[in-house]
């Protein structure tokens, strides 16, 4: 199952949060350019899945394997996976009163440029890029000298999750429930955001619970998460299945014969 | 009594002017107190050993000294050197409805009304306000006539050469309607003692806004305080910025005297090496439908010690009151201390009254969000840190003094960090 060509791939992994197992031996493997969404049912461990990635504390590994782009993941420090490439888009992104939007932005990007050899950008320069960024996702260039996420609605900090992803180009973006939470309006504008990333060297895993969002950001495969695990995978006809069967199936616990069978 | 309380008198004794009922009354009471030892509730955490052994002297011969230049800022400037005020750097022309004159130069019936308001808001409680009622020499009376607004603000620096022993003391007054910025800074080079103390009565639906920078360092003693008389529907918004030294320590008094009276308070302090900062601040809602918010801030670093006591005193026919104060505490060292007291004495029905303090390591959350962007965690430890203080800066009113405290508090910061 190895493959060279992989971007990330997820060997039987199980992992635990304050001691509950929430992953069950889950395996994922993601090419550059590849769109997979994830979907699941509440508490299928969707959410789980990204802070493992993304290796916040108190969400540890039991065993199993990741790597991206060939490296071992799971050794990395959180800093170091996201100069790695990892992005994580979170469902509620963190509000830092005190440290402004501009600042945070300047710092993320000086990191990532530190850790792979680049000289560093110059405050002008890098004020003009985050202004650019700020039009592409619609949020007014003031939010740059806001705190960060300070009193933003739930659109407005979803939309500066989106900037981050325009700032540092990473390769693997992983969009923790982006939905939630926003009007048809708001999710057009995220999902053209997120479409204009598209690219062959840029995947993206999109976790979500419900079908909308895939009409708006186009999947090469889905995948069902149950209990830990990923119960089924196929292409984007899945996500309308699903949307019209709901999760209720997965209650009965077929087995992955069964389901893939 | 100390030798140096002893000294103090005998000096004030020689002193005669417009001031003397006054000051014979803040010599009967310093005769009368005793001085404070660590049993001295108001004095727990702040030794005065640094007083008692200070090198500190007056000096009487005229010395060039003239307050940083605050970009961005136009100041009228009101600057005592040495503890004697020196005119020459007050401009020549104020704007209309704006005065500034030692008291001792004020015609009878103005005299006489400083007269009568000198030390009243200023609680006798304070042993060194006693001290500068009766030691201040040159006594600078500042008032605003009803209804006038003063855009510019009214800078008050006191400044010290190396060794010197200052006394200052400003009375300001903003008759009924007027709005007025004040600015309060103490310059010291060094082996310095001062006491800093500035009364102000703010009228019926007057606006003050008020910053006292305490930012001086290493072995000078600061002891000071801002004491403010607040009328009905007067407002008040006052930040205090305060880096710690042998012996910092500031007392606030708000006051309110009058009912729908409305104060802010924002005080920050960074701490560093074997500094002390010590801030007393109390309330008084005298009045009903009053409304006051305090948040005081802190870091410690090293081995520097900070100190906070914040009382509320909500009065019995002060219904209605709403009452805010949140001490919050960063602590960078092991070795380093924090002593907060939030003192809440209610003794009306009706009032909502709220108070937090904290000691805290920074938030997880914040920390793994900024890590998940690249940022090491010790970085985003650091803009975290400064983020908490930052905070409040954005709060300041006045751009040009948010923007000049703002490098000079990273700074400071950036070195507390190091360690």
């Amino acid at each position: 199952m190895s493959n060279t060509n992989s971007l990330l791939t997820i060997k039987d992994l199980h992992a635990s949060v304050e001691e509950k197992q929430i992953i069950k031996g889950l395996d994922l493997d993601i090419k550059p350019g590849e769109v997979h969404a994830i979907m699941g049912p509440n508490g299928a461990g969707k959410s789980t899945l990204g802070y493992v990635l993304s290796g916040r504390d108190g969400y540890s590994v039991e065993s199993g394997s990741v790597t991206l782009g060939g490296e071992d993941l799971l050794e990395m420090e959180t800093e170091d996976r996201a100069r790695a490439g990892l992005f994580l888009a979170f469902q509620y992104p963190v509000e830092i009163p005190g440290v402004s939007n501009l600042e945070f932005l300047k710092a993320s990007v000086d990191a990532q440029r530190e850790a792979r050899g680049e000289d560093a950008i110059t405050s002008a320069d890098f004020l003009k890029e985050a202004k650019a960024a700020c039009k592409q996702v619609n949020l007014p260039v003031a939010f740059l000298k806001r705190g960060v996420n300070e009193g933003f609605s739930g659109g407005e900090k979803k939309r500066n999750e989106l900037m981050q992803m325009l700032l540092l180009k990473p390769k693997l973006c992983i969009l923790d429930e982006t939905d939630s939470g926003l009007d048809i309006d708001a999710l057009q504008v995220v999902a053209e955001g997120v479409n204009s990333q598209r690219s062959a060297d840029r995947s993206f895993i999109v976790v979500t619970h419900y079908q909308r969002l895939l009409d708006y950001i186009k999947p090469d495969f889905v995948h069902v998460l149950s209990d830990g695990k990923i119960v089924k995978s196929g292409d984007a006809s899945l996500a309308l299945e699903l949307e019209a069967q709901g999760y209720a199936w997965l209650q009965k616990e077929p087995t992955e014969d069964e389901l893939e069978g | 009594m100390s030798e140096w309380l002893e000294s103090a008198i005998t000096r004030a004794q020689g002193i005669h002017d417009w001031l003397a009922p006054k000051r014979a009354h803040a010599l009967d009471l310093l005769a009368k107190t005793k001085w404070p030892t660590r049993k001295t509730e108001a004095w727990r955490y702040t030794p005065l050993r640094p007083v008692e052994r200070t090198p500190a002297k007056m000096i009487s011969d005229k010395v060039d000294l003239s307050p940083v230049a605050i970009a961005d800022l136009s100041a009228i400037e009101l600057v005592f050197v040495n503890g004697q005020f020196d005119p020459a750097q007050l401009a020549n022309t104020l704007p209309e409805g704006l005065s500034i004159a030692l008291g001792g130069d004020l015609e009878s019936a103005q005299q006489a009304d400083a007269l009568n308001t000198f030390s009243t808001i200023k609680p006798e409680r304070h042993i060194f306000g006693l001290v500068n009622d009766a030691l201040a020499q040159d006594v600078v009376v500042v008032s605003v006539a009803e209804g006038v607004e003063i855009i510019q603000p009214i800078r008050i620096s006191s400044l010290l050469s190396p060794g010197a022993e200052s006394h200052t003391r400003v009375q300001v007054s903003l008759a009924a309607g007027s709005r007025l910025t004040v600015i309060e800074d103490v310059q010291a080079q060094g082996d310095s003692f001062n006491t800093a103390f500035v009364e102000y009565n703010v009228g019926t639906n007057a606006r003050l806004e008020h910053y006292r920078f305490a930012l001086q360092t290493g072995s000078n003693v600061a002891i000071g305080g801002s004491h403010f008389n607040l009328h009905d529907h007067a407002k008040m918004n006052s930040t205090i910025v305060g880096f710690g030294s042998e012996l910092s320590r500031l007392d606030t008094d708000i006051i309110h005297a009058g009912e729908f009276a409305d104060a802010k308070l924002n005080a920050m302090y960074l701490l560093d090496g074997k500094e002390l900062f010590d801030l007393h601040a109390t309330v008084e809602h005298a009045m009903p439908n009053g409304k006051t918010e305090e948040n005081v801030r802190c870091i410690v670093a090293d081995r520097s010690r900070a100190v906070f006591n914040g009382r509320i005193h909500i009065h019995r026919d002060a219904q209605k009151t709403l009452a805010e104060l949140n001490n919050r505490n960063l602590l960078l060292s092991d070795k380093a201390e924090i002593n907060t007291k939030p003192e809440l004495e209610i003794y009306a029905d009706d009032v909502k009254c709220a108070h937090g303090a904290t000691v805290a390591q920074i938030d997880k959350q914040a920390l793994y969000y900024l890590q998940t962007r690249g940022v090491s965690r010790s970085k985003a430890q650091v803009m975290l840190n400064f983020g908490f203080i930052n905070e409040l800066i954005d709060l300041m009113p006045n751009a040009a003094l948010a923007e000049w405290i703002r490098p000079i508090i990273r700074e400071r910061f950036a070195q507390m960090e190091v360690k």
